[in-house]
């Protein structure tokens, strides 16, 4: 027998639902309600504007003593998410709190997307070339925001 | 004519108070003034074409570096006087003329004006004359630097023989007697703001105390005596719940926070009446203190609505008669709209900020009543009953139980809560990220707090602490020990 969802998480995904945040949704999966579907908008102004990025998000049996599980599934070329769509977020990890919110956690992502930041790399190769060459880091980060995260 | 007629209408059927209608806006009248405006600019030799000639540029190189300053600036005071702009509002055409001639320096002048414009500039008599006509109104020494000093800019960059320019000015008598008509009725409409705003105020704290009374918590025994039910403090929380998640009159929703137009306020109101009655929650009202109370409460909502209506319709008469004023008059009276809002900060919200979505829809001294009522009901009335929201949880979002405050900032947790962080090893408050975790105990129960929500929340507090006993036995004896099926609610 499964534990009955907690009412925060029934309360959390009722106001994803209710007011949405502009350039982001979550849907839980109708078999799993800790299971989410997310989108996320590249931010206006970024390498990756115009981009719809897809992630999945898990919310352990923890939550929200432990932080969500989230990676992207949409290839990404970004010096803090890896090739499996990890991601390098203080929030995720250390500096979670268990007052932050799914809601949070995405906007914090979006902001990651617009501020890239290769001093604390998870994926070594991206870092390596946004210090030495960024104009070029930042040409292939467009390059692949049009070719895997295209809207539509 | 349309407007006229549908206010003429409005103010004659909306059953609004006879001392209202006597501050009311003279639309009717004013257009008539409007019309001698006409009449008078007209005798001038001052049509359409002659004052748009008068707003003309001289020619375009010039004209580039010619000083923002309107030619036709009928407006007699450079810098308007906070306390006396009604009394010292004169309407006046001032017109650039060679001091020796009299002829205008403005290119373009119709033949017959030049002639007219000339004739007032020589003779002192005329303008004398004028002046005794219309009363020391249409006097303005006062302003004198100003004038010598707009001359000397404006010739400076225009003409070479600078010395010879002065100004001359044109008194209007009618188009003063129009803002003569319209300057007392705005004071008289801020008065009945004033008044109205007063007098609401008393009805929302009165209805305060009356919903205090109905919803006071229900001390033991005491409940058969007061006639109050705790029931009631549901009902009241539920209808100010629905009450605050739409607003009649002003939204606080941050995509358009502001006041509401008439129209829109009118319509919530009526959904939410509509609301209370479909739900039952005027019906259900145990006690007959608590349905008079409700009935108060629908009634002030009808109250305040009323003198939006009247001062939103009168600002709407006020705009359209400028409008009018400045479309047969051809000279600015926005200007005096403008110096209006500097005197009566009430009167109209400020303006829009570029790039800005503007705020608020209604107009006029509606806008602050709605803000004003609002702000006033929010504390003194929906804030008597404390809703579930404010009480919750950062962690679990249930109601805090028992409130445990861990003395770093407002947070209110349950102590099972922080029992589990010190289990899962987090050291730091979950909202503002204090060091208070670790060593908080029994002596953070906030026990204020949980008397409160005991009083405000029995229902809530009965299922927390079921809660709690099932889960103290689940953690004594283990899972199986509570018996399935005897989930409270
Ligand atoms: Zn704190
Ligand atoms: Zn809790």
């Amino acid at each position: 027998m499964t534990a009955p969802l907690p009412k925060r998480i029934i309360k959390e995904t009722e106001r994803l639902q209710s007011e949405p945040v502009p350039g982001i949704s979550a849907q839980p999966h109708d078999d799993n309600a800790r299971y989410f579907d997310v989108m996320v908008e590249g931010p206006g102004g970024s390498c990756y504007e115009d981009g719809e990025f897809k992630l999945e998000l898990f919310l352990p049996d923890d939550y929200p003593m432990c932080p969500p599980r989230i990676r992207f599934l949409t290839r990404i070329y970004h010096p803090n998410i890896d090739r499996l769509g990890r991601i390098c977020l203080d929030v995720l990890k250390n500096n979670w709190s268990p007052a932050l919110q799914i809601r949070t956690i995405l906007l914090s992502i979006q902001a990651l997307l617009g501020a890239p930041n290769p001093e604390d790399p998870l994926n070594e190769a991206v870092a390596k070339q946004w210090k030495e060459n960024q104009p070029e880091a930042i040409r292939t980060a467009r390059e692949w925001t049009r070719l895997y995260a295209k809207k539509g | 004519m349309k407007f006229g007629h549908e206010y003429e209408q409005a103010l004659a059927s909306e059953g609004f108070p006879e001392q209202w209608l006597g501050s009311a806006i003279d639309y009717k009248y004013l257009k008539k003034c409007i019309k001698k405006v006409h009449r008078e600019l007209e005798g001038l030799g001052l049509d359409k074409e002659t004052i748009h000639r008068l707003s003309e540029p001289l020619s375009q190189p010039e004209n580039a570096r010619r000083p923002s300053i309107g030619q036709h600036d009928f407006y007699s005071a450079e810098k308007p006087h906070l306390d006396s702009i009604p009394e010292e509002f004169t309407p006046q055409l001032r017109v650039l003329v060679d001091s020796a001639t009299g002829v205008p320096l403005d290119a373009m002048l119709a033949p017959a004006t030049r002639a007219r414009l000339q004739k007032l500039a020589q003779s002192e008599l005329i303008a004398a004359r004028r002046q005794a006509h219309l009363g020391h109104h249409a006097t303005h020494e006062i302003h004198e630097p100003a004038t010598m000093e707009l001359t000397k800019e404006r010739t400076n960059s225009l003409t070479p023989d600078a010395q010879d320019a002065k100004w001359i000015t044109i008194p209007l008598a009618s188009a003063k007697a129009f803002f003569d008509l319209l300057g007392p009725k705005l004071e008289e409409l801020e008065r009945l703001r004033e008044a109205e705003t007063g007098k609401l105020e008393l009805e929302i704290a009165d209805l305060g105390a009356a919903v205090e009374n109905v919803v006071e918590p229900v001390k033991d025994g005491f409940e058969a005596k007061r006639q109050v039910s705790y029931r009631d403090l549901y009902y009241w929380r539920e209808m100010f719940r629905l009450y605050l998640e739409n607003p009649i009159f002003y939204s606080n929703l941050e995509q358009n926070a502001g006041a509401l137009t008439f129209s829109e306020a009118k319509s919530r109101l009526e959904a939410y009446d509509q609301q209370l009655r479909s739900t039952g929650l005027l019906a259900k009202m145990k006690t007959p203190a608590a349905k008079q109370a409700a009935k108060q409460f629908l009634d002030l909502n009808v109250d305040i609505l009323k003198i939006i209506r009247f001062q939103e319709m009168n600002a709407r008469a006020m705009s359209k008669i400028l409008k009018k004023f400045d479309k047969r008059t051809h000279l600015e009276g926005h200007q005096f709209l403008m110096d209006l809002r500097t005197k009566y900060p009430a009167l109209l919200p400020s303006q829009p900020v570029p790039g800005q979505k503007p705020t608020g829809g209604t107009v006029g001294f509606a806008n602050s009543i709605a803000r004003d009522l609002h702000a006033e009901i929010t504390s003194k009335v929906l804030g008597i009953v404390p809703q579930i929201d404010d009480w919750t949880c950062p962690v679990c979002y249930s109601m805090a139980w028992r409130p445990v405050s861990l003395g770093c900032c407002r947070s209110l947790y349950c102590i099972r809560c922080i029992i589990k962080l010190q289990d899962d090893g987090h050291a730091r408050c979950p909202t503002c990220n204090a060091d208070t975790v670790t060593k908080a105990d029994g002596r953070n129960i906030d026990f204020e707090a949980m008397d409160f929500l005991e009083k405000y929340f029995p229902l809530e507090t009965k299922r927390r602490q079921k809660e709690n006993e099932k889960a103290d036995l689940a953690r004594s004896y283990g899972e199986e020990f509570v018996k399935p099926g005897c989930e409270v609610m």
